[in-house]
Order: C-alpha cells, then structure tokens, then sequence
C-alpha cells in the first residue's frame, strides 16, 4: 500500500504548471552543434527531459540506488529460495495433458551476448545531462552508433578495447574535459539491468512502429474502432514486457484496447450540468471526474485527476521557472497556440506521482478544455447497453486474439528500421508463440446433503444438476419480513409465492412473509426496518423499486451495523419477467440461506486442521481516502462456513495492522467451533497491485507470523501465503484439432510462462461464453507447510468451487471471492466496520 | 557541491531571459506569425525543438527538417508524431512533418516550394566548401519567399570570459556584423532577395556598440518565383533520405471527415433519440411514484431541442417521431445542428458522407434506431 501524498492541491495561486515542460531549457544545439548550447546559457533550472531511452533508464538507476520508482514486474524478488521443498521442482503431477499455445515470444540473441555496463566520469565535473552526452559522443569513433546512455550509465552491445578508457572532449568555452569510461559491469542476458534495458529498447521499437503510448501500453492510432453511439473510440494496442521465465526470457503481449472519448473534459461537464440540480453539479463532477485518466491536448501524457479546483479558473497565473509571472490562457496560446475559450471553467488538479528528472512531485494544474476523457467511468461500466456495444470490438475469441497478438511481431519482423535496431543490440525474436503441455486436472464432484452430483466440467456449471436437491444444511425462514412499495405489491406476492414452491425441496422450511407496503422514500424503508425488526427476525428483503444506489446503501449500513441481521435486496424490475421468475426465486432462495449461515453444497477437502484465509481490498478512489481490506477464514473442516470481518484503513495507515486484528478474531472464532486451533493456516491474499510484493514479503508476511506467535507460546501452525492476481496478461489457447480453443476449466500451468525465481502457477478454473479465459496466477511467497506443488494446486481448485453465489466454478478461491464481496459492500455502501454479530454468516453476499 | 561550482562559474557572467535559444525560436514563431506561410524548412534542425513548437502554428502546412547528423534527429524526433488527441480531434488544417538526412550543400526537389527556411546557428558549422555552394543551394535552388539567418556575432565575444577563439569546438568561423552582411548582401543581391537584419540577445548597458549577441539577417525574395523560372536546370534525383515521415490526421482527409461526421450525427441521433423517448415514457408512466425528478431533469433539454428545431419543423414539416419500436430522425433536423452543420457545409455533402454508414429510412430522409432491444439488462 502505497501512501497517499499527503500535499493539499494548490488553492488560489495554483502552482507552477508541471504540464508543459517538453521544452527543454536547454537550448536544442542548432545545426551541427551535437546538442550542445550556445554561449550564454541560464542555470539550467529545470533539466531537459533528454533521450526517450534515458526516460526509461532514470528508472534503472534510481532502482540501483534504491529508489523508489516502482517496479511493476517485482524483479529481483525470490521468494523460491526460501521455500526448501520447492528447491528441485515445483510442478504439479495431476491430470492429463493437454496442448497449449501462449501469449510469449521467445527472446534469443548472438551466442555469449553480453552487454557492457560502463561508468562515465568527467574532470572536471560536468552538471547538464545534455552536455554530458555532447561530450561524450565527441567520441562516436570509439563507442559506435548503438548505445544507451543516462548521463553517467552508458550501455554497449561491445567491448571496448581497455576496462577503462580516457578520451578528451572539448567545450564551446574552450575547456577541455576527460572523460574516463570505466567498464563496470559485463551483464548476462539474464541480469535485471539487462531485462529492463531489453523492455527499454522494445518501447523504442514499438515508438518506432508509430504505436502511440499511453499510459503504459502502446496503441495503433491509424485504425481506431468508433462507436460514435457513445462518443467513444477504442484503440487497439498490446501490452508488452520481457522477463525472465521458467527457460528463456520472453516478450509477452497481449491484445490490449483503450478506451477515449472524443469529448474534452469541459465538454462532459456541460452535459453534466444539464444532466443534474445546480446545487448537485459539483458533487455530481467529482463524482464523475476524480480518479479518471486524461489526455492532454499539446503533449503526450495522461494525468489523474485528483482534485477539482473551483475557485481557479484559466485566468489565474502561475511563476514560469524563468520567475516572470503569466496566465494559464496566454501561456497555452503562446505555447501551444491553443485557444481557452472558456475563462469561468474550473481547473482539475493531478498529483503527479513520479519524479520527472530534476521536478519534483507536485500538483499539476489542467485546464478541463484542453484535456481528453480516457478509459469509462463507473456510470458508464454500469450502462448495460454501452458496455455489450464495447464488448463486440474488445472481447475477442482465441482464434482471433492470437492473430491479433501475432500482428505485433508481423509488424517487427517487416520494418526495417526496426529489424536494424534489434540487429544493432544482438537481439532477435521468435516468429511462433511459445506452445508447451500444459495438465487439466480432474473435476471435482459436488456434494450435497448425501447427493453426488457431476456435470459437464467443460460449463464449469452445476445450477442445473443441482436444482431442487436439499442443501447440506437449510435455514428456516419462520419470521422474516418482506418490504415492498405500492407499485411493486404484486411483484413482491409472485415472489413470496414462487418462494414457496422453490423452497421445500431445498429442505427449507419457510412460513408466509410479513409483508409490509412502505413508501418509496429511503426513511420510510428506515423507519420500518426499526419499527419491525425483533431479535427472531432471520431476514428483512426489500423489494426496491430502482436501482437507485441511496436506498440500497442506507438499507445495508442499518442491517449491517446498528440492527444487525441478514437482509436481502432486489430491484422490482428483476423479479418481473414470468419466463425467469422460477430461476430468480430459486436463487434468492439460495442466497438467502448463504445469508442466514445456510450451506449448500461442498467438495472434498481432504486436508484436515486446516484454516482457509482470503483477503481482498477495495480502495475507495472517490474520495481517496480509505481502503477496505476484506478477511474471509473457514471455520469447519468442509470450508462450507466461513468467519469475516474487515479493516478499514485510513489515509496513511498500515493495512497489516488491521489485518492482525482480523486473524486474531478468526483464531479465536475458530477454536470456538472446534476446540482446537488450526495446524495449518493458508492465506489466499488478493488485491496487490503490480509491484507491491516486496511489501508483502517483507511486511505483511512477518506480521502474521508475529501474530501467529502472540497466540500461544507453542502454538506453531504451518503458514502458507498465495498472492492471487487476477489481472494478468497471460493466456493460453489450447489445440484442438486445427482450431484454437479456450482451455477447459482446471487447466494448470506450472513450467514456460512462471517465473524461475517463484513458487507459482497458474490456473484457469472458470468458464467464459466469448472472449478469452483469463487464467488467474498464483504465487506462494511464504510456505512452512510442506504441501506438495500439486496439492496446493489442487487444494486451489477446489476451492474456487466454493463460492455459494454461483453455482459453477469462479476465477479465484471463494475466500478470495466472499472477501472482495465484503469489502465492496462495506467501502461502497457501509463505510464502516460491520457489526462482529453477522461475522460467521455470508450477509454480504 | 556541483551545483556550486555551476553557479560560480556563471556568476558575473551574461545571461539571458528567456533564454537566448528560445529568443531565437521566439523571433522564428514571430515571422511566421506575420508571413502565415504554409510550407516552412528548418536547415541544421538537430533535435528538431524549432519543429516542433512551430507544429502547432495553425497556418502550416508542412513542416520539413534537414540535418546531416541522423543520431541528433531521431533522438528526439518522435515529438513530431501526431498526438492521440490528434486523432480524437481531426484538426481543420493538414500537417505532414518530414524530417530529412543530407547536406545543405546538395539539391534535392523535397526542398522545392517552401514558403519559409530557417537556417538557426547553421552557417558557422559549415566548411569552406559548403558555405560556397550553401547561397546557390539555398537561394538559387530552393529559392523560398523568405530565408532566414542567424549566426553569433564575433563582436560580442569578449564579453564572456571562457571564449578563446569560438562559441563552439564545432564552429568553422563566427563573424563580426560587417562580415555578415556584407556576405548577405551579396548573397541577397545575386539571387534578388532584400535583406534586413537584427538579432537577439541585448548587450550589456554600456557596451551597445558591439551588437546582438547573435545576428539575424531576414531575406525576402523580391520577385514571386515564375514557377517555370527556377525550375530548368533542377535535378530529379533525390539525394536527401528520408528519416521521418508524420501525416497528421485533418478534416481535409475524407477519411477523417467522414468519422468526424458520421460520429456527430449519430451522437446528435441519439441525444434527441433519448430525449423523444423520455418525453413518451414519463407520459405513460404517470403513476409512476419515482421519477419525477427524473422527468423534470430531462424536459429542459427537451425544449432546447424543440427550440433548435422549431424553426426546421416549420419549413420542412418535419420533426423526429417514434412509430413503434422505431425512432426517426430527419436529416434535416440533424443537419441543423450546428456542429454536424459546420462539417459538411451543405447537405447534399452530409448525404454522401453517411451514406452506408448510418441506418437510413427507405426514402433516405430519415435516421432510424429501433428501440426494441435496448435497456434489457441482465
């Protein structure tokens, strides 16, 4: 978790806008100059942005002097070394076969390839970057037309003739400079430096495909796909990165589709006004705008908007690095010749985040006219129509997203300039995708209340085969209160009655619904709920009759925390089509039992003592300013009953410290159902963004086993923790004959596309209608437990058969699941922590 | 510790603000300003920053840079691509951006027909040779409306201390005011251009007599080019590569013209789509206990659209209805908006623009939506 920046965006006399500065202050040498300025040059206050390749290599040096850029690959974090049973294999035995292709294009490059790392010095002392190059590329003779240089790192694909070398270079003051090349390092194609100099290089390529970056994927502007219905434009583009993998380090790319909007920011703030209550439109535009990407209109960078800034407007001024004071309207005119015509329009603030060069971080001023949406705003991801238009362009089936893929090398291996540049450095890449074995393990059975149930593992679906059989364990419905409008009476009698039919073969034994008309207010719903929830009350369901969000929320926050008992909501408009009534009732049926601390099915677990933990975050990007972390801990032997509770954290906070508390309650929860306490505890830990796993490995983890020790003095239980990442860009396609398929659910790949210095694999257990199954990876960073590979794997798949809200198989385990559901429902409605009486129920389904 | 030394060195030295660099780019951005020309070489345009801030004067065309050292180009040169917001937002102008490989002491026909050269601290790089054959090249064969020149005046230098000999290790000479333009006014005479000069960077108070820090000399042609003129004895062969080529995204492009329009009118579509089904459902939805926020949200754009229409409906009786599952909505209405207007000028244009791209009526009057399967939700 990273800290949020604690700087309050500039008020009144906004601050220096860090937007512009692709102008360099350095002069660009004119002529033959070579990049060097003419005499009489200001102090440079603010160095130039310098070579693209340099941009990325900051990254590289700062990292070796241990900077805090973030690496999203998480290199250089072997967590395998300490985990003894994985040292010889890591792979899995289980089930059968199968044949796959994936995303990965194998790197190769000249037999005993190495680069060279040189240190670059000059006497006297040279400041400028841009001098520095100047200087040094004096001496191309000697160095060659392909290298990197930083300013005081300089890359070559050779060797020079001695380890250190001094060259002279003279100034356009006459002063003559050594310089000594001191070779530092001679890097094997495997070492970190070499992988991001390798990533460094490919986004030259990839700038010199004419792709555009934004953010940090790259797009093909020339054939974008409009859906003018929306007023968006989707570009495609592929995500790319080489790392080192299991045998070879390899380019994996996929498909990757951005989203724009060819509105600017004034623009939808227009419609906006015109959309919503004068008193509301502030609201109503921060809710909308804060935490959306936005391109700007004169250069090539996307900001955040953090903040925005009503009592600015464009008229206001900011200190330009020369010290003279100047209006954001003349600045952009004069600078860009970009005309502001609306001067009462507020400004969007962005906190930059990253140091760019010498500028520190800061807040940025925008001016909403001149900046682009980018990407969909929740609203819109809520637009069922809009987002069905979106996904005919972007979900893309196997066949088709493997040409697309392939595209990208089609495009290296035609352009020359390209072929020359990779030719230059050594390097080369494979034509084909990488295709390798991967196992499809075996299907698990259901089990209900003595019934075995099997189904088709290619659907990954039991809601047929399962229908109507009695639950492993069925809550009564004796006294529960059904809440409706006028309008919706019909709707909520056709659902008490459906309810009755559904309900008896479940083993649910239900008497008739204190049905109670309210009006269609938020405190009329309130005020009820106070007046008839008694402590025999099992459940309140509201029948509401749109899906207005208030309502829900206020509902949720007073079932949740002041009068806590299990509640069910459904929009009227869900419960009125008759052709799915019966399917509907039956799943609320469900639902409702799950709520209540029903359990519905099981599969077999054959580890014994064993505590399943899951935690999930939700950050709360509105405001900015709290996150929820979701903790989910089984509680029996079959994981059919699960503990929860959650940890607010706020701005600044350690989210650990709250976790702590979490698995002490689960602990102590756990000894109350079975006088015992667990021998074995496995933590399923999602929500970690890229790059964050140092943290993990480094913090969290010695957290739990602290916590673990507080316990009991020889209360030693086995510890294992997965990292659960849901968004990968890996995919597999598997060969079917001629054709390429979705591989079936239980697909596991453990060998080619994990990483060497990992316990991980990966694992595609759901099924998908159209598109492309995206398989879900897991790491295991810490493991004391000594579980075979294939039965950790195993034990993973089962789980993901656990989660009562479908009855199929799901994307991550159910813990993982019920506690991103938990944390949803608290940061997106509750707001605070629920109330510890409902924590061994699934209410928050 | 460096930074120090930097700023010691500097001290009691002459500087300039802004810049003098930006000083020279300023007067560059000036001329254009005032000439508009439509096509605008940079000779000697290194890592191409000139280019790059005259991309965005709205009166060119083309943009062409020429430099002999590739490395110092393609460092930076990726600035000149169109920017995504580019293509979001088709500008009205064309724009294409090249950037060339070759000597200013060879002809190439890419240079022909430019409106403006620059040639910003070029000459003093240029070898005896080269600066022989540059006047020919540049004014004989190129033979633009207006040059333009800037070079470091010698006079200036004394005032800084480190300058030996030149400003630069790469200058082959630096020239006193008198040797410039005695050297542009020949030049200016033998090929009939006017010259005037100036220059950037003020001297010091007290020391005016030594001049601009750098010297300019702008050359209007004095005659426009009878195109057969010039052109007898041009070579056809081009001798220049060709590094970097950008096209910019225009409205001029039908290509683009027709995404711009087709977008709008679709868009237009569908608002006074939304807003006539608005007004139909919260008439049947009168019972109804929940939406009237909703619907008193929406009848204010609805009369801003039958005010923009109300004009329309008169003349050609005809307004946007819906019959049935389906919605239409005139060309004609559609065409008075003043967006979808302003693209296409007429409407016969707007026909042939849409035309296969947007579900049309039988008669082709009319947009139509069919309404049926939208707002099924899951």
């Amino acid at each position: 978790q990273q800290p949020l920046p604690s700087q309050p965006p500039g008020r009144r006399q906004p601050q220096q806008p860090r937007v512009p500065p692709s102008v360099s202050e350095e002069p660009g040498g004119h002529g033959r100059q070579r990049g060097s300025q003419s005499v009489p040059q200001g102090r440079n206050g603010r160095r130039p942005e310098g070579l693209q390749i340099s941009a990325g290599f900051q990254e590289l040096s700062l990292a070796d002097r241990g900077g805090r850029r973030r690496d999203f690959h998480d290199l250089g974090i072997n967590t395998r070394q300490a985990i003894e049973h994985v040292q010889e294999s890591k792979t899995g035995s289980s089930g059968i076969m199968v044949k796959l292709t994936t995303n990965y294009f194998r790197l190769t490059s000249r037999p005993q390839w190495a680069l060279y790392q040189y240190h670059v010095g000059y006497s006297p002392e040279m400041e400028a970057r841009r001098l520095r190059s100047a200087l040094l590329f004096q001496h191309e003779e000697l160095i060659g037309k392909t290298h990197a240089f930083d300013g005081s790192i300089l890359f070559l694909p050779k060797k020079l003739g001695k380890k250190v070398t001094e060259v002279f270079s003279r100034t356009r003051n006459g002063e003559n400079v050594k310089i000594t090349i001191t070779l530092t390092n001679e890097l094997p194609p495997t070492s970190p430096t070499c992988l991001q100099f390798y990533n460094i290089i490919f986004r030259r390529l990839l700038k010199m495909l004419n792709l555009q970056q934004i953010g940090r994927n790259y797009y093909n502007p020339s054939d974008p796909i409009s859906i003018p219905n929306h007023r968006l434009m989707v570009w495609p583009g592929f995500t790319s990165s080489i790392l080192q993998y299991e045998e070879s380090i390899m380019l994996c790319t996929d498909v990757s589709h951005k989203v724009l909007r060819s509105e600017t920011v004034l623009d939808f703030m227009y419609s906006l006004y015109y959309q919503v209550e004068e008193q509301r439109f502030r609201d109503a535009c921060a809710k909308e705008l804060i935490g959306l990407i936005v391109l700007t209109k004169y250069n090539n960078r996307t900001y955040r908007v953090d903040d925005i800034d009503w009592d600015a407007n464009p008229q206001c001024t900011f200190r330009k690095a020369d010290g003279s004071e100047i209006s954001y309207v003349d600045y952009y005119k004069r600078q860009y010749n970009q005309e502001i015509t609306d001067l009462n329009q507020p400004v969007l603030i962005s906190q930059s985040r990253r140091r760019r060069g010498t500028i520190m971080p800061g807040p940025v001023v925008l001016i909403p006219e001149l900046c682009f949406l980018t990407g969909l705003t929740e609203k819109m991801r809520n637009d069922f129509n809009m987002m069905k238009d979106l996904a005919v362009h972007t979900r893309l089936p196997p066949e088709q997203r493997q040409r697309e893929i392939g595209k990208l090398i089609d495009y290296i291996q035609k352009d020359d300039n390209v072929q020359k540049e990779l030719r230059d450095w050594g390097l080369s890449f494979d034509s084909n995708l990488l295709s390798f074995t991967g196992r499809v393990v075996q299907g698990e059975k259901i089990l209900q209340s003595g019934n075995v149930f099997n189904y088709n593992p290619q659907f990954a679906d039991w809601s047929k085969e399962t229908r109507g059989a009695p639950l492993i364990c069925a809550k009564p419905l004796d006294n529960w209160l059904l809440i409706y409008t006028r309008r919706n009476y019909d709707t909520a009698n056709t659902l008490l009655q459906n309810l009755f039919k559904v309900t008896p073969s479940m083993g649910i034994r239900m008497n008739k619904a204190t049905m109670i008309e309210v009006d269609d207010r938020t405190e009329a719903y309130l005020r009820v709920l106070q007046q008839s929830v008694t402590p025999d009350t099992n459940i309140a369901v509201c029948v509401l009759s749109s899906s207005r969000k208030d309502k829900y929320d206020a509902i949720k926050k007073y079932l949740c925390t002041d009068c806590p008992i299990p509640s069910q909501c459904v929009i009227a408009r869900t419960l009125s089509k008759p052709q799915t009534a019966m399917a509907i009732a039956t799943k609320i049926a469900l639902q409702m039992n799950c709520k209540m601390g029903g359990e519905l099915w099981s599969v077999e677990i054959p580890l014994k003592q064993v505590m399943v933990v899951g935690i999930d975050c939700y950050h709360d990007t509105l405001s900015g300013k709290q996150s929820i972390a979701g903790f989910v801990a089984s509680l029996n032997q079959t994981m059919t009953r699960w503990f929860s509770r959650c940890a607010v954290q706020g701005r600044g906070q350690e989210l650990v410290d709250g976790l702590k508390a979490c698995l002490q309650t689960a602990l102590r929860d756990w000894f109350k159902w079975n006088n015992y306490l667990p021998s074995r505890i496995i933590v399923y830990r999602d929500g970690v963004g890229d790059g964050q796993l140092n943290t993990l490995v480094n913090y969290e983890v010695p957290q739990f086993l602290d916590c673990l020790k507080s316990v009991g003095k020889d209360y030693n239980p086995r510890l294992t923790v997965i990292v659960v990442k849901k968004r990968v860009n890996t995919r597999f396609f598997a060969q079917c004959g001629g054709a390429l398929k979705n591989p079936p659910p239980g697909t596991v790949v453990d060998v080619e596309v994990t990483r060497p210095e990992w316990y991980d694999f990966f694992i595609v257990s759901q099924a998908v209608r159209n598109g492309c199954v995206a398989p879900t990876h897991y790491n295991v960073i810490y493991d004391t437990g000594k579980l075979k590979p294939d039965h950790v794997q195993r034990l993973t798949y089962k789980l993901c058969h656990m989660y009562y809200n479908w009855s199929g198989v799901v994307r991550v385990p159910a813990p993982c699941q019920y506690a991103h559901k938990l944390a949803f429902l608290v940061g997106q409605s509750i707001h605070r922590e629920p109330n510890l009486l409902l924590s061994d129920r699934l209410y928050y389904l | 510790m460096d930074k120090n030394f930097q700023e010691e060195q500097f001290t009691g030295v002459i500087k300039f603000t802004p810049p003098l660099y930006k000083q020279r780019y300023q007067f560059v951005k000036y001329l254009v300003g005032k000439y508009k020309p439509k096509k605008v070489a940079d000779l000697g345009c290194a890592d191409c920053t000139l280019l790059w801030m005259l991309k965005f004067c709205s009166c060119i065309e083309v943009l062409a840079g020429l430099d002999i050292c590739t490395s110092i180009m393609k460092e930076k040169m990726y600035r000149l691509s169109p920017l995504p917001v580019d293509y979001l937002q088709p500008a009205e102008r064309s724009l294409t951006v090249t950037l060339h490989h070759g000597s200013v002491a060879h002809k190439d026909p890419c240079m022909l027909g430019f409106d403006l050269v620059t040639c910003i601290e070029l000459i003093e790089h240029l070898e005896e040779s080269e600066l022989k054959k540059f006047p020919e090249v540049v004014f004989g064969f190129m033979a633009p409306s207006i040059v333009v020149i800037s070079t470091p005046n010698s006079e200036f230098n004394p005032l800084f201390p480190g300058v030996t000999l030149f400003r630069h290790p790469d200058h082959k000479f630096e020239w006193n005011r008198v040797q410039f333009q005695s050297w542009a006014l020949e030049t200016a005479r033998r090929y009939d251009y006017s010259v005037e000069f100036t220059g950037v960077g003020h001297p010091p108070t007290g020391m005016e007599n030594v001049g601009f820090c750098t010297q300019i000399g702008v050359f209007v042609r004095k005659h426009p080019q009878t195109s057969e003129s010039a052109q007898s004895e041009k070579p056809t062969e081009g001798v220049y590569k060709t590094v970097f080529k950008a096209v910019y995204p225009s409205l001029k492009d039908e290509k683009y013209l027709q995404n711009a329009v087709v977008s709008e009118v679709i868009f237009t579509a569908q608002i006074i789509k939304r807003s006539l089904l608005d007004c139909v459902v919260s008439e049947h939805e009168e019972y109804n206990d929940d939406p009237t926020e909703r619907k008193s949200k929406f009848q204010p754009s609805m009369n801003c659209f039958s005010d923009n229409l109300g004009k329309l409906v008169v003349e050609k009786r005809m307004e946007p209805f819906v019959n049935g599952h389906v919605v239409y909505i005139p060309l004609t209405t559609i065409f008075s908006f003043p967006k979808v207007n302003q693209l296409c000028g007429t409407f016969e244009k707007l026909r042939k623009l849409i035309a296969g791209k947007v579900t049309l009526s039988s008669d082709g009057s009319a947009v139509m939506f069919n309404t049926e399967h939208e707002n099924e939700e899951n």
